[in-house]
């Protein structure tokens, strides 16, 4: 007797159906036994969610139960899961006819789904068990409206009616409208009856029963779109669609954060999806933290529906998706066993050498290999709040390096030892030592991922990249390691147009001082920490800080020199501030104040001893704009004794250059 | 003698001697093996090769590290110095003899960018 699978699966009762097994998938399971999915045939449907019991996993390991073989079975039992699937576990079965006796797929069934979720024709992974032939002809006969109307279905379906055996064998019933294109929710047609080489024997312990399904929201009318069976792409997500489910992969899971402010206290976990079409961002609130934060796995596909969607704050998150998704209490997240097509995560990588050319603050993703780390770090933030945090240098083909800053628990679980293949995505690129970048709560940081590109860049660092003397857009804080300052002359400054661009330029030099002004060096400071501001003389004892806005009995000297450097080539006028100033003059701004006022040849002499002195200059080039006059400016930010040895070498590599 | 000291001295190292026999020179070079008497004592060049030098007193001190020497090549490859410094090691930035060797190479190569001579007459 052909028993439908869908009698099945609604929970009737139906003696000893024979039915054939068209196909036998091993599921992953995690602990325990392996789990068989079984779609089974009654030559006019297919049913995909039937499950083997683990006691019967004999079969499929003897090789007993193998595609087209004849199945009678003895005992099954319905299960709901939490997500509304149906699934029929068959608890007890006897093969009547190998697959070599059945001689093949008997009939041309057509997909039966109880909710439709698993074989919706545009998921590619459950491909596998859709046949060939659309489910076009799949609408259920008149004489099963009445059947199904306690599902609660819609209008077309009304009454009650006990089944009958003979019917049964006869037309595909449809319950639910899953596929909007070739379903007409109603009418129903009585759709052509194909011949089923299975006879359906009437049995007479037939009964009806209609259970009661729990209610998948399915809606009736084709016309209204979306319905939970349905998965959708994440790209198409939108608030003002209700019903939904999605099926994608989380690339990205936050940690556990708590808050507590004026209007109350809560945690809340987030976490991003990717699917073929897009991704999204998802936070879940306290109660809804509690029932996922566990389920949720980075790397693991979920079916998701039931969330509220709600446009993005871009404040958290730099996804490219207009909304972002929130889970409440009806939220559903399954785990998801085929995952073939989603993709891992979504990175669109910059060379290193790129990033000199990307703006600051960008968000950027970024592959190399770790070249070093250093160790972790602990400091305290602007907030007061202790953080650790650990910069590692990267590089990659363009044989650039540039720090990466990593913060929290994955600086401290970093272990760059390895020089392992470092991956972030959505980084923030600054312009700190030139071109840096820092992990962002939002960060994926993934270490050796399982990506094309990372077996390519390990490839290419074993081979040659480890020996690349590379050059760091993140410079260092020494200026005389040579390897990345910008050395520049003097008559350079003019020749190049230094500074005329949109930013500072910065360059090194070695001069000699000519001479620098005493008048006017010194000024008179706001003595605040962290405040230089010139204070005004009230001239009654007292000095006020316009800035601070208060007054002083005193004030602090501070350097601001203005000095003419030369070389070989050309003589510039530079600015020296306190530090640089105090190295030149190989005196603090206090004593020199003081001798100003007491000893006015010493002061001088100080001065006297400056000129011809010889230096390493760092300094900063910029072309300035005030009242509509523009003037190029330079200023030291670091004075360094010359490493004559150091130079030395320079100078004869720049002459073996030249003599070529 | 005296006129050793007007003339311009140019530095040089082992394989330049020969060419600048019965001319004054500077040497620069690390102190090998001094003679009892006290009267001569060998230099290592930035390269390694050695020459001989020949006071005309005795030494009076140890003699160690690094010396710049002052002399006359004779015709046989010795320096007949005039005078000598010492290169102190205990004060101021170590003597890189190597590097120095290679800044010589670039001034004998290129003598029309170090118009040493010229500076000395005018």
């Amino acid at each position: 007797m052909a028993v439908c699978p869908m009698a099945l699966c609604k929970g009737l009762d139906v003696d000893k159906p024979v039915l054939q097994l068209l196909n036998i998938r091993q599921i992953s399971n995690a602990s325990g036994p392996p789990r068989f999915r079984l779609m089974m045939s009654d030559g006019q449907h297919s049913l995909t969610s039937c499950l083997l019991a683990t006691q019967l996993n004999y079969l499929s390991d003897e090789n007993l139960l193998v595609p087209n073989c004849v199945c009678l079975l003895k005992k099954t039992v319905n299960n709901t899961l939490a997500d509304g699937r149906r699934v029929v576990v068959v608890m007890d079965m006897d093969i009547l006819k190998s697959a070599e006796e059945a001689g093949g797929k008997i009939g041309n069934p057509t997909p039966y789904n109880t909710d439709g979720k698993m074989s919706s024709p545009q998921k590619v992974s459950s491909s596998t068990y859709v046949p060939e032939s659309p489910p076009s002809a799949a609408v259920p006969g008149p004489s099963y409206r009445n059947y199904f109307s306690p599902r609660g279905r819609g209008g077309s379906f009304t009454g009650q009616a006990p089944m009958k055996a003979s019917p049964m064998k006869a037309s595909p019933m449809k319950a639910s409208p899953m596929k909007a294109s070739p379903m007409k929710a109603s009418p129903m047609k009585a759709s052509p009856m194909k011949a089923s080489a299975i006879k359906a024997s009437p049995s007479k312990g037939l009964t009806v029963k209609v259970s009661p399904m729990k209610a998948s929201p399915m809606k009736a009318n084709s016309a209204s779109p979306g319905s939970s069976a349905k998965v959708i792409p994440i790209a198409s997500l939108n608030p003002y669609q209700s019903k939904w489910t999605i099926r994608a992969r989380v690339t990205n899971k936050s940690s556990i954060r708590t808050w507590s402010n004026s209007r109350g206290e809560g945690k809340l976990f987030s976490f991003e999806i990717v699917d073929e079409s897009g991704e999204i961002r998802i936070t879940a609130f306290n109660k809804e933290v509690d029932k996922f934060f566990s389920l949720v796995e980075q790397g693991k596909v979920y079916y998701i529906s039931k969330a509220t969607l709600k446009p993005a704050n871009k404040q958290y998150t730099t996804l490219k998706n207009d909304y972002e998704m929130t889970l409440h209490a009806h939220s559903s997240i399954v785990p998801c066993d085929d995952n073939q097509s989603i993709p891992t995560v979504h990175c669109d990588f910059v060379p290193i050498a790129e990033l000199e050319n990307r703006d600051k603050d960008a968000i950027i993703d970024v592959i190399g290999i770790c070249k070093s780390a250093e160790d972790v770090s602990r400091i305290t933030t602007k907030n007061s709040r202790e953080v650790s945090k650990r910069a590692l240098s990267i590089i990659d083909q363009t044989g650039k390096v540039v720090t990466v800053t990593l913060w929290g628990e994955e600086a401290e679980n970093f272990d760059g030892s390895t020089q392992p293949v470092v991956a972030i995505k959505g980084a923030r690129l600054s312009d700190f030592g030139g071109r840096s970048l820092s992990a962002l709560f939002s960060s994926t940081v993934m270490v050796n991922p399982d990506i094309p590109q990372a077996f390519r860049l390990r490839a290419w660092y074993d081979r040659e990249g480890f020996a690349i003397n590379s050059q760091s857009l993140t410079e260092t804080r020494s200026a005389g390691t040579g390897l990345n300052v910008n050395w520049k002359t003097l008559s350079d400054i003019k020749n190049e147009d230094m500074g005329h661009g949109e930013k500072a330029q910065y360059f090194s030099c070695v001069a000699t001082v000519l001479y620098i002004r005493k008048e006017n060096c010194l000024y008179q400071a706001c003595p605040s920490a962290d405040c230089n501001k010139k204070v005004i003389d009230q001239q009654n004892g007292l000095y006020r800080c316009e800035k601070c806005n208060r007054e002083f009995p005193n004030f602090k000297y501070r350097l601001l020199l203005s000095a003419n450097l030369a070389d070989f080539g050309d003589n510039q006028w530079v600015t020296c501030f306190q530090e640089t100033a105090e190295a030149l003059l190989g005196h603090s701004a206090e004593t020199l104040g003081h001798l100003r006022d007491t000893d006015e040849a010493a002061f001088d002499e100080v001065f006297q001893k400056a000129n011809f002195t010889t230096h390493i200059f760092k300094n900063r080039v910029k072309l300035e704009t005030y009242n509509d006059e523009s003037r190029v400016k330079v200023t030291v930010m670091e004075v360094q004794p010359v490493d004559h040895r150091e130079y030395s070498r320079r100078l004869l590599q720049n002459i073996y250059k030249l003599a070529r | 003698m005296a006129s050793l000291l007007d003339a311009s001295k140019p530095r040089i190292n082992c394989s330049m001697l020969s060419q600048h026999i019965g001319r004054g020179v500077c040497f620069v070079g690390r102190v090998e093996k001094v003679h009892p008497t006290g009267k001569t004592f060998s230099v290592s060049d930035g390269e390694g090769k050695s020459a001989t030098v020949e006071l005309n007193e005795p030494l009076e001190e140890e003699l160690s590290g690094i010396v710049e020497v002052i002399g006359m090549v004779s015709s046989k490859g010795v320096i007949t110095s005039t005078t000598y410094n010492i290169l102190r090691e205990d004060k101021g930035i170590p003597f890189d003899l190597e590097l120095y060797n290679e800044a010589l190479k670039v001034i004998h190569d290129f003598p029309q960018y170090y118009p040493f001579e010229v500076a000395a007459s005018g």
